[in-house]
């Protein structure tokens, strides 16, 4: 994985679904095809790395099916787009298959559930930079927080895949079962460290769960579960990387545990975007500078979404 | 039917002769060549670059962004690298375009907007500048250069003495009682050229938290939402203020498709700038630029510059 990601083209691309499938109560995995010149642009995506993708022409759901709390919402125009990550990409012959992992937040993501087979979808990519591997690291710990775990099932992935001597365990957390996203009944799982998520475990990397109610997995919080494990793993400080994906207040204690451990930690950032491409100025992430005393703006979209968690000034 | 590829674009702006009528607008593409991946800038009549000041400015703090129904407000706060990298890193890339490139020039004082013109005043890869009056003015509380006419006059006229020949055009703020008397007050200062319109302050809040979504509290309205507005404001000052005199307007508002376009022109703009639209789709003036050709052919227009200011009496 590299760490500059700014030389590499851009473009617009259709894509057809081919699925979109419900996932519990919040959450979907949308499937999508993308054939030529973006289908080999996006072969090359790298874990963390973003799309910008145009749903305002996709339709609102039926007034019954619409969540209350969404129902002012839903008569919103949508007219930006928005960004998502892949959880997972397929290269084939002459296309790539691209999932998106999403949970419904709002006008944009409820447009999205009506999306079926055959439609067409808009995307920019690929943006943004992925998550690394820093020299020497054979060990990583992917930590997310709800619908965080998109870009890490196919960092998970991709670790395995393209390196065999990488080992890798994930730890997915949120406040209660119906807001993990992932398939099964996992409140039915007793274990606290097995491969309880399927979409690891086909990868062969073990999982933990943990929910601040105790509805499923370990209870408490997910970085609370990690520190746990930590405390007793025979892995060794310096051959670990954390990448983590989740709320922002959930990523700065993350990276202050990090910190305190002397782990190396990479966190996905979410700013609100316009354009995705470095020319709105709206995604601005504060970052320390080698001069203590002076900050700068980063852009998620460019410089990010992935940063050292040392660089990032958290806004909590 | 004409021919499609026959038909003839060209505008001529404060003497120059320009391919077509579609500019990009200030903050909406980057510095110069960022939307390369995207679109050919080379095809463009005119580039504006992101405002720039004289020290490089972080902006406001996040969120700087919020959706609206057609439309978005932004508090970006001038974001931009400042003068010195400008010319270190990005002035290069704009050197023997095709398009006729304005600098978009802001400032907090009257000496910070002399300072940026009169660094850039020699240099060949720009034709002029573009003034952002929407600007606060840290001298006097705070409140917009640009809603005050004796201070639009003043500004203008300042500039103009360090500019040397490039061609200036000052860009309103609709935000003002009115638009005629600060347009009025430009041409006076010297201004070669008007844009218009800048966004309009504006507010959202979040129902949940009970505040404001932009950490800025207000923002500034673009995209479709202000097109009306804008194309009566360009009309309005075109009628009352630069019809009889040489002054092209740059129309700016809610643009994202050949028939915007043609409005603003029917409406008295010679040319007409794309802001919001290029992060929706950033190959869209490319895409606007083939429309034009169609509306021409479809409508038996042979040369978009008869369209200028044709609006139909009653
Ligand atoms: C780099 C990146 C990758 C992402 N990947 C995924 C993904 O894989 N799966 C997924 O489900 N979501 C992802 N998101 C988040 C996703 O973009 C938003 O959920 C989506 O834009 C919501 O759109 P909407 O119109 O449905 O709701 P909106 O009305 O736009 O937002 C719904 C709610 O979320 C809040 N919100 C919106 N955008 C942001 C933001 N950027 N930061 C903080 N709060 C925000 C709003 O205040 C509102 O309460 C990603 C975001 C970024 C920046
Ligand atoms: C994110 C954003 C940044 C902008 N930055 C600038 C700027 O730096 N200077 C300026 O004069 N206008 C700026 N504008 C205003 C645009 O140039 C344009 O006048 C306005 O958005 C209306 O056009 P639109 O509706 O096509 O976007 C900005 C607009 C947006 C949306
Ligand atoms: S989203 Fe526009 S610059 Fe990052």
């Amino acid at each position: 994985m590299t760490e500059n990601n700014s030389e590499v083209k851009k473009g617009k691309f259709n894509g057809i679904v081919h699925g979109n499938e419900r996932i519990g109560e919040k959450f979907y995995r949308l499937g999508f095809d993308v054939n030529g010149e973006g289908g080999s642009l996006l072969s090359g995506f790298k874990p963390g790395q973003f799309v910008q993708l145009q749903v305002s022409r996709a339709g609102i759901p039926p007034d019954k099916v619409i969540p209350s709390a969404l129902s002012d919402v839903s008569q919103r125009d949508i007219i930006l787009r928005r960004p998502f990550s892949f959880c997972n990409i397929e290269v084939r012959e002459n296309s790539t298959l691209c999932e998106i992992l999403y949970c419904v937040l709002g006008p944009s993501t409820l447009r999205m559930t009506t999306l079926s087979g055959g439609d067409t979808v808009s995307v920019i990519g690929p943006l943004g930079n992925g998550f690394w591997l820093p020299d020497g690291r054979k060990k990583v710990v992917l930590v997310a927080g709800g619908i965080g775990a998109a870009p890490l099932e196919f960092a998970g992935k991709y670790l395995t895949k393209n390196h065999s001597d990488i080992e890798v365990i994930v730890f997915a957390g949120a406040k209660t079962v119906n807001e993990l996203p992932f398939e099964g009944k996992l409140d039915d799982i007793s274990q606290n460290l097995g491969y309880s998520l399927a979409v690891f475990a086909r990868y062969g990397i073990e999982s933990k769960i943990a929910t601040d109610d105790g509805s499923a997995g370990f209870k408490g919080t997910v970085l609370e579960c990690f520190q746990q494990w930590y405390k007793q793993t025979d892995w060794e400080t310096g051959e670990i990387v954390i990448y983590g994906c989740g709320p922002e207040a959930m990523l700065a204690k993350l990276s202050e545990i990090a910190g305190k451990e002397a782990i190396d930690c990479q966190v996905s950032m979410e700013r609100r975007m316009a354009c995705g491409i470095g020319v709105c100025q709206s995604c601005a992430v504060e970052c320390k500078t080698p001069d203590s005393a002076k900050h700068e703006n980063k852009l998620c979209c460019e410089d990010g979404p992935v940063f050292d968690s040392r660089e990032v000034v958290f806004k909590i | 039917m004409a021919n499609e590829n026959e038909i003839d674009l060209s505008v001529n702006f404060c003497g120059i002769n320009l391919s077509n009528p579609v500019f990009t607008a200030s903050g909406t593409c980057g510095y110069s060549d960022e939307l390369s991946d995207f679109m050919d800038i080379n095809a463009l009549g005119g580039f504006i670059t992101k405002s720039i000041t004289v020290k490089p400015r972080m902006g406001n703090p996040t969120p700087r962004i919020v959706e609206t129904d057609s439309g978005m407000l932004n508090a970006i706060g001038l974001a931009n690298i400042g003068l010195d990298a400008f010319i270190d890193q990005k002035l290069g890339a704009l050197n023997d375009l095709c398009p006729i490139v304005f600098v978009n020039v802001a400032g907090e004082s009257i000496e910070e907007y002399k300072q940026v013109c009169q660094e850039l005043s020699y240099r060949r890869e720009i034709a002029g500048f573009e003034v952002n009056i929407s600007c606060p003015n840290v001298s006097r509380g705070g409140i917009s250069f640009g809603t005050e006419p004796k201070v639009v006059e003043e500004i203008i006229s300042e500039v103009k003495k360090v500019s040397g020949d490039k061609i200036l055009m000052v860009k309103l703020s609709p935000s003002v009682t009115n638009i005629c008397e600060i347009a009025r007050a430009a041409l006076e200062g010297g201004a070669d050229a008007l844009s218009l319109i800048n966004t309009f302050t504006s507010m959202v809040i979040d129902i949940h938290s009970r505040r404001p979504v932009l950490a800025n509290r207000t923002g500034g309205l673009s995209g479709p939402a202000i097109k009306p507005i804008a194309v009566y404001l360009v009309n309005k000052v075109y009628t009352e203020v630069t019809k009889e005199t040489d002054v092209p307007i740059l129309a700016t508002g809610g643009v994202r498709n050949a028939s915007d376009v043609v409005e603003f022109l029917l409406a008295g703009a010679t040319a007409v700038g794309v802001g919001t639209w290029n992060f929706v789709e950033p190959d869209v003036t490319m895409k606007i630029i083939e429309g034009l050709k169609k509306y021409c052919a479809r409508e038996g227009v042979n040369k978009i510059k008869e369209l200028i200011g044709s609006l139909e009496a009653d």
